[in-house]
């Protein structure tokens, strides 16, 4: 049970500091009107967000 | 405005995943697992998605299309001083929007217009990063008079001009493009010689 609980937290964990860092990528994307910009902001934080999402329904499936 | 209500679902994602992630027990209860539940999942994608309609419209600004450096040239003949030259013309003269002036010409006024735009948009990207830069830019297709019709069918100086009047049907069927006499379009290999408009923006 605390086995179980303690990987949920470091899925969660790792979940958030994957959505934190592709949201951050995001905004910062946001305010540069250039090609790269829309790179980063898909490739870089779209695939960390996305990352993010998938390893919290995992946690949450597996929980 | 739409990229400070981005940044403020952003912004809330972030400090609620901070919240979520120094006080865990939150979640324990029914409420908390629906605040992880937004924070994790819901605005994440809201941002994303929003983030990307931004991106989208953005990339239809004049800023955007002369950020990149092959384009500038053409970015400087639209100051050209001198009404035969198409795009200057038309860009000085606010007969299409100055902030979005690249885009006002060069898109399809079609169903899938804007999507083929972006796409072409991407392949533009794709050569500008990993291919080398070619010496002369080309449309992958001649322009087509579609794109001038969008706007000049039904417009007075159009209809009632000659030799429009008589060549409509050509012209609407793209049979004669409108290029054949309105030939002076960006002219970049010149654009040293050309004198400027020193205009707003110039």
């Amino acid at each position: 049970m605390i086995e179980n609980s303690s990987r949920l937290q470091r899925k969660l964990k790792a979940a958030a500091y994957l959505l934190i860092a592709g949201l951050t990528v995001e905004v910062i994307s946001l305010n540069w009107a250039h090609p790269t910009s829309f790179l980063l902001f898909i490739i870089l934080g779209g695939v960390l967000v996305v990352a993010g999402i998938l390893i919290y329904l995992i946690a949450l499936v597996t929980a | 405005m739409a990229n400070y209500a981005v940044a403020t679902v952003i912004a809330l994602s972030i400090i609620l995943i901070g919240l979520l992630m120094l006080r865990p027990s939150i979640t324990a209860a029914q409420g908390g697992k629906m605040v992880a539940f937004i924070a994790f999942f819901i605005l994440p994608i809201v941002a994303t998605v929003l983030g990307a309609s931004i991106h989208l419209e953005n990339s239809t600004s004049t800023q955007f299309c002369l950020s990149c450096h092959v384009m500038q040239t053409h970015g400087q003949s639209l100051y050209i001083d001198d009404p035969k030259y198409v795009p200057a013309a038309h860009f000085q003269n606010n007969r299409i929007p100055k902030d979005h002036a690249c885009f006002t010409c060069h898109t399809d006024y079609t169903m899938f217009g804007d999507v083929n735009a972006k796409l072409r948009g991407l392949q533009h990207l794709y050569v500008y990063y990993f291919k080398p830069t070619p010496a002369k830019l080309a449309l992958y297709e001649p322009f087509k008079n579609r794109e001038c019709l969008h706007c000049h069918t039904n417009g007075r100086s159009y209809e009632e001009s000659s030799p429009h009047k008589e060549m409509k049907d050509q012209l609407t069927s793209n049979e004669m493009s409108c290029l054949t006499c309105h030939s002076k379009i960006h002219d970049v290999a010149n654009i040293d010689k050309t004198k400027k408009w020193k205009g707003p923006g110039a």
